[in-house]
């Protein structure tokens, strides 16, 4: 049986080889769907230490997006074994690149960590309308919205995003988060958003904050 | 002699002196607002008028009238979308809002390191150019050929236009006539391969997968990058403008391994030439504050984020600092606390002088400053930021003697020919022809690699 405390640690350090051919070998035994999804877990668990790792200054962007596409990696290859069920959800958001800005780096980030610790994304895509978010957010009704820019340009569009949800009646039933570069404090009151970062990680633990 | 005369002359002797290691009168006010500012605050269609930038001069003479700065207000833009459209650009694109971005889209995949470390020049016009730009489609040789003359000449225009507009401004306003890009631009080897040949994700990938890859395309792509920097004429005046891109993404292991050598190498390269470097340093480099000391005396560092006062600390005896007022300010904060953060900015980095005010990074929208709070910071800079020892020497001096260029290939790809290989080709061809010749190979290098940064 797979050492899932090692597995998880390798994750953690980003070691693509070891993952890899732990994970072919723990298919290649038949597991159960269960065992499957305790395997899955371990992953998501190094997702967690490499979240703990950036925020401590030891990882950096570059570590986190190489992190997202080894976790797509890990999942592929345990497609297989891992059977229709998946892990328990424990929350939605709504993500998207507000209008008039193109950049997803920082929202993919957040997006594959946000995964990993078991939320449901809706990813908007970029450069998204208000009225975008708007009919997402009355169709899949989730706990939290992310918005995400680079520009300073972003701000305004975060908060005509706002201002659309507000007027749509549907901002009181939802958290929301901004994330990117410019975002500040006074970026944060001045939209109307409830919170903000530029760490993908620590957007993550603010929203588990608000599903507990 | 007119008001604007002597105030050109106050500014050009305030700007020379902290080029030249002296205290000035004032701190030089060194601010800058784009295309899409301008154009936004003379109530212009920006997705109309970027196609004819000629149109904006009303509004740039308006805006010199109102906001106090002595460079010119008016920095123009490095992206107009004529010439992008025409070659169907992938790598740069126009939003819902007519603003111009950079997407990440690939260049460059992870199996043509070998013929990018071989032959760099050959792989970026035979690979890298076809997929960012797909008018430039090899299998279409004459309809790529016409696209990309059309769109050489778009540029020139744009570009032309748009100088044409900053040199009046210069005149009639009095500004300091050393323009923002005049000395040359280029990137980091390390961004160069990173921006828009393998992209964020794919040089994120190859740090860990591929270092040593990594390492050699930086080393086949220095001449290159090297090159595209260097400016027409050399003035202690001018600088070669490099923006800086990955490092802050980066683990400091992978930086001092992969970024930093060739981009060391290079400036110290210009340097032993009596070259200096303007370097944005975009997001947070705290955390290499010892690097950049090491860089050439009198590099021009212009800050996003960081402490003030921990930068003058380290760099200020060496360097002339740049930026790291915030422009969100602008927007958020009344005009008086502007005022009062722009002091404090100004207590922290003009002691002992090498530095010239500007802001952490140009606003992209009109929305994103109050006019009445910008024209606030930027007068009381100019009225508190004044020196009582104006003419005494400031830090440290730049001797070119200190640097010494380390050996690099040449530059040898069958699209790229010397003057010399020309004139074996054509013999008949008079030295007369040189300089036009060889200014048209130049020409269009710089615009190929220009097309990918």
């Amino acid at each position: 049986m797979i050492d899932l405390k090692e597995l998880t640690q390798a994750v953690g350090e980003l070691d693509e080889e070891k993952v890899t051919e732990m994970l072919t070998e723990f298919v290649s035994s038949k597991p159960t769907e269960e065992e499957a999804q305790k395997v899955v877990n371990a992953c998501q668990q190094g997702m967690g230490i490499v979240g703990d790792l950036f925020e401590k200054g030891e990882y950096f962007v570059g570590d986190l997006i190489f992190a997202g596409e080894l976790l797509t990696e890990a999942i592929n290859i345990l497609k297989p074994v891992i059977g229709g069920q998946s892990a328990s959800k424990v929350g939605t958001i709504v993500l998207g690149t507000v209008h008039g800005d193109l950049h997803d780096i920082g929202k993919n980030i957040f997006r594959s960590m946000a995964e990993a610790a078991g939320f449901v994304v809706h990813d908007l895509g970029i450069d998204q309308p208000v009225e975008n978010f708007v009919e997402k957010v009355r169709e899949v009704k989730p706990e939290i919205v992310g918005m995400s820019g680079v520009l300073t340009l972003a701000i305004e569009s975060m908060k005509d995003t706002i201002e659309g949800l507000k007027k749509a009646g549907l901002r009181d039933g939802v958290k929301i988060i901004i994330g990117g570069n410019p975002v500040t404090k006074e970026a944060c009151e001045y939209v109307g958003a409830d919170a903000f970062t530029t760490n993908a990680a620590e957007g993550v633990k603010i929203c588990q904050g608000w599903v507990k | 002699m007119t008001d604007a005369h002597e105030l050109q002359r106050e500014r050009i002797s305030i700007y020379h002196d902290v080029y030249d290691n002296k205290i000035p009168k004032r701190v030089p006010v060194d601010i800058s607002l784009t295309f899409d500012v301008i154009a936004q605050f003379g109530g212009l269609n920006l997705t109309e008028v970027q196609w004819n930038p000629a149109l904006i001069e009303e509004a740039v003479d308006r805006m010199c009238q109102i906001v106090y700065s002595d460079r010119c207000i008016y920095g123009g833009s490095l992206r107009y979308p004529s010439f992008y459209q025409i070659l169907k650009a992938q790598s740069f694109q126009i939003a819902s809002n007519g603003f111009i971005q950079h997407p990440e889209v690939v260049g460059m995949l992870p199996e043509d390191y070998d013929y990018l470390i071989e032959n760099p020049y050959d792989c970026i016009l035979e690979r890298i150019i076809p997929r960012q730009y797909k008018a430039f489609n090899l299998h279409d040789p004459i309809n790529c050929a016409i696209s990309f003359a059309k769109s050489i000449l778009a540029y020139q225009n744009e570009n032309a236009q748009t100088g044409m507009i900053i040199s009046k401004m210069v005149e009639k306003y009095g500004y300091y006539p050393g323009g923002r890009y005049s000395g040359g631009f280029t990137e980091a080897p390390f961004d160069f391969l990173a921006d828009m040949l393998r992209g964020f994700k794919g040089i994120s990938m190859d740090i860990r997968r591929m270092p040593e890859k990594v390492a050699a395309a930086c080393d086949a792509l220095y001449p290159i990058v090297f090159k595209r920097g260097l400016p027409s004429a050399i003035s202690n005046y001018g600088d070669v403008f490099i923006p800086l891109h990955m490092a802050p993404f980066m683990r400091e292991k992978d930086f001092a391994t992969l970024w930093w050598p060739s981009f060391k190498r290079m400036v110290d390269e210009y340097a032993s030439m009596g070259i200096h470097c303007r370097i944005f340093c975009e997001r947070d480099w705290t955390r290499y504050l010892d690097y950049l000391y090491e860089l050439p005396t009198d590099t021009r560092i212009m800050f996003e984020y960081g402490d003030p006062k921990l930068i003058k600390e380290k760099l200020g005896k060496k360097h002339i600092i740049m930026g790291l007022y915030p422009i969100m300010s602008l927007k958020t904060k009344t005009k008086q606390e502007c005022m009062d953060e722009a002091k404090r900015y100004i207590d922290a980095l003009a002691p002992g002088g090498k530095y010239l005010f500007g802001f952490d990074k140009n606003p992209l929208f009109f929305s994103d400053i109050k006019l009445g709070c910008l024209c606030a910071v930027t007068e009381t800079v100019r009225d508190y930021a004044v020196y009582s020892n104006a003419g005494e020497t400031a830090g440290m001096v730049f001797n070119k003697e200190d640097y010494k260029a380390e050996p690099s290939r040449k530059i040898e790809s069958k699209y790229y020919k010397t003057w010399e290989e020309y004139k074996a080709q054509n013999p008949e061809v008079a030295d007369f022809g040189r300089q036009k010749l060889q200014g048209l190979e130049e020409t269009i290098f710089n615009y190929f690699t220009f097309l990918l940064m």
